[in-house]
């Protein structure tokens, strides 16, 4: 089930595509796996049906699904679409936490050393 | 033509007055019952039957057709498959419907207790025109209210028929032609008589064509 | 492509105090359609010129294909319109006028109009005066929602009503998009529910329309600028800017025809920019009423 967030202030399509994506990555759905079609889509999200269309459109734009004339789109049946999209999902993190290291000045090199602080005390939680 | 739908809005109508129709039918008849009595109370039932028709005259336009526009229905009505000319319709004969029930009701009412009491035949004419006095002012009033769209015009007329009705019982009074048929045993319909009859159909039939014309050339209706 | 459910070209009608002034706008099947404008804008209006109920002085206006007013009755079998201002009868319950349009509209749908019932919390044996403002405006959208007409016109049909009952029509609203024969024309105050559930959004203020079109392209031509200015010099409004505050070394300019290249236009002129955000409907409308009063010298 989808869900819009109205606190959230990113346009709604955008939502629909990361939570679609976020489907996809988790392995609710996997590869050739049918997406609702657009009107549906709208109907239960109360959406408008423009939205959705857009966010397919982006969405096959960026290779996530395959659309066929008449037959509704579907998830594109590339092997590892799943953890493709994990990993774009990381980069995008990663560029983030960049950003604000840049931002408060720390180089690269702390950056670096901070991560692997950070990384050792999560494995170190989940072993105990 | 939409017959239908026009028979629809009529039907609503009458449900929707229905207790306005009955009570002032019945309250007419005590007032014709009462007519039989001779002196003060046989007065007392003239009055109150008069006083009925009147009443109603003023009421049901007010009732049914400025409650349209006042009470906001007239946007819900108009929303259905109907034009403005249909609604005038559908509003002109529910109106006169539901009026000509009472008023049918007590002419037949007061003809019958005319002729069947010893009350001389001769006051029927006369009786006649002065119950189709307040046909007449319903009428009236009912197109104003149709036409005018706000509750200021029928107040204006309602008042100035109630006037005219004041007027006529001293006018009659005074017209000796009129009086020398009141004691005969049989009707007389001398000229004076049929021209008043004939100018209230007149008065009706001019106001009701009026309100046609005039409604169907209304920009804004709503 | 289909004939446009709803079309008006050049629609003109004169009042007093105020004027429509060359109206024009195009509903395509399927979709909804969001009229959104101030108070006095001429939303209701241009709704009564369209259902028929008021002549326009000059212009087009198709419904349907029916020619308005004069093919108003042929329209209306089809259109299922709802207003702020319409009442229903206070004496009657609501059962009694759901069979009111059910003796008239032979597709009333009294399975679909009994689950309207149950969503909407209404009991059908009520009278209407007895209902609360949320509940009397449910009854009347019910009425027009169980006919299943090919055109929904709704003027401010979720004005004054609690989120909860909000939330109760738009849900309907959408049902009504499952089919894709269907459209709806809504005008409204409220911009998130505009924002969410049209495709197309018209805006009008003083008479006029000011921009009518696909909502994420409209969304999508508005954004606020947040940059940095280095001291004493004051930032140029490019093409495509419609608004400039700036206090000291901090400004906030407003886009509505935004283009990547239009911040590095900023960039080249030593601004630097903070961030590039996205704008509700309702900052757009702001903006944008306020943009076109300056215009036109108000």
């Amino acid at each position: 089930m989808l869900v819009i967030s109205q606190s959230d202030k990113r346009p709604i399509y955008l939502q629909i595509m990361e939570q679609i994506k976020r489907r996809i990555a988790v392995g609710d759905w996997a590869e050739g796996h049918p997406l609702p079609s657009i009107r549906q889509l709208a109907v239960d999200l109360q959406v408008s049906v423009i939205t959705v269309k857009r966010a397919y459109l982006e969405l096959e734009r960026e290779g996530v699904i395959i659309t066929q004339q008449g037959k509704g789109s579907r998830v594109t049946a590339t092997a590892g679409i799943g953890l493709k999209l994990q990993h774009e999902e990381l980069q995008k993190h990663l560029e983030q936490v960049a950003r604000l290291s840049m931002l408060l000045g720390v180089k690269p090199r702390e950056l670096e050393s901070r991560l692997r602080e950070v990384s050792d005390n999560i494995t170190a939680k989940e072993k105990s | 033509m939409n017959g239908s739908l026009v028979r629809h809005m009529i039907a609503k109508d009458f449900r929707l007055h229905r207790e306005l129709i009955i009570i002032s039918t019945v309250v007419g008849f005590i007032g014709l019952a009462v007519v039989q009595f001779r002196g003060l109370t046989g007065l007392f039932g003239i009055i109150g039957f008069f006083t009925t028709l009147i009443v109603l005259a003023c009421i049901l336009p007010q009732a049914s057709v400025v409650m349209d526009r006042k009470g906001q229905h007239l946007t819900f009505l108009m929303s259905l498959p109907i034009s403005a000319t249909q609604y005038t319709t559908a509003k002109m004969l529910s109106a006169l419907g539901m009026f000509l029930i009472p008023w049918l009701t007590l002419v037949i009412g007061a003809l019958s207790i005319i002729l069947g009491s010893d009350i001389p035949d001769g006051l029927i004419p006369i009786a006649l025109v002065l119950i189709t006095l307040p046909l007449v002012g319903f009428c009236l009033m009912t197109s104003v209210a149709l036409v005018g769209e706000s509750e200021g015009w029928t107040v204006g007329v309602m008042i100035a028929i109630n006037f005219a009705y004041s007027l006529c019982w001293p006018l009659i009074a005074r017209n000796n032609e009129l009086r020398s048929g009141f004691g005969s045993s049989t009707p007389v319909w001398s000229p004076t008589i049929l021209t008043l009859l004939g100018s209230e159909f007149a008065v009706i039939a001019a106001a009701l064509a009026i309100t046609y014309y005039l409604q169907s050339r209304k920009r804004d209706f709503v | 492509m289909m004939d446009p459910v709803i079309r008006m070209e050049g629609v003109r009608k004169k009042y007093r105090y105020f004027a429509l002034d060359n109206i024009a706008l195009e509903l395509q099947p399927g979709q909804i359609m969001g009229l959104i404008g101030p108070n006095g804008a001429g939303k209701s209006t241009t709704i009564r010129i369209l259902m028929g109920l008021v002549h326009q002085d000059q212009g087009d206006v198709r419904v349907l294909g029916y020619r308005m007013p004069a093919e108003q009755i042929a329209a209306k079998w089809e259109i299922g319109f709802a207003s702020e201002d319409m009442r229903l009868y206070g004496a009657m319950t609501v059962r009694w006028h759901m069979d009111f349009i059910r003796s008239i509209y032979p597709r009333w749908d009294e399975k679909y109009a009994q689950l309207l019932l149950k969503r909407f919390g209404l009991n059908p044996e009520q009278r209407i005066k007895g209902l609360s403002h949320g509940q009397r405006v449910k009854s009347t959208l019910l009425l027009v929602l169980a006919r299943c007409p090919r055109l929904l016109v709704l003027d401010e049909p979720t004005t004054g009503l609690d989120p909860v009952a909000r939330h109760e029509i738009l849900r309907e609203l959408s049902a009504v998009m499952k089919d894709e024969g269907r459209s709806i024309l809504f005008s409204s105050h409220n911009t998130h529910d505009v924002e969410q559930i049209s495709d197309q959004i018209t805006f009008i203020d003083r008479g006029r329309i000011i921009d009518s079109m696909d909502k994420e392209a409209y969304l999508d031509r508005w954004r606020r600028l947040r940059l940095e200015v280095p001291l004493g010099v004051e930032l140029p409004a490019l093409p495509g800017i419609i608004d400039i505050r700036q206090d000291g070394r901090l400004a906030v300019a407003t886009a509505n025809e935004f283009v990547p290249d239009l911040a590095n236009a900023y960039e080249n002129t030593g601004a630097r920019i903070q961030s590039i955000e996205n704008m509700t409907l309702e900052e757009i409308f702001v903006a944008n009423v306020e943009h076109s009063r300056e215009e036109v010298g108000a």
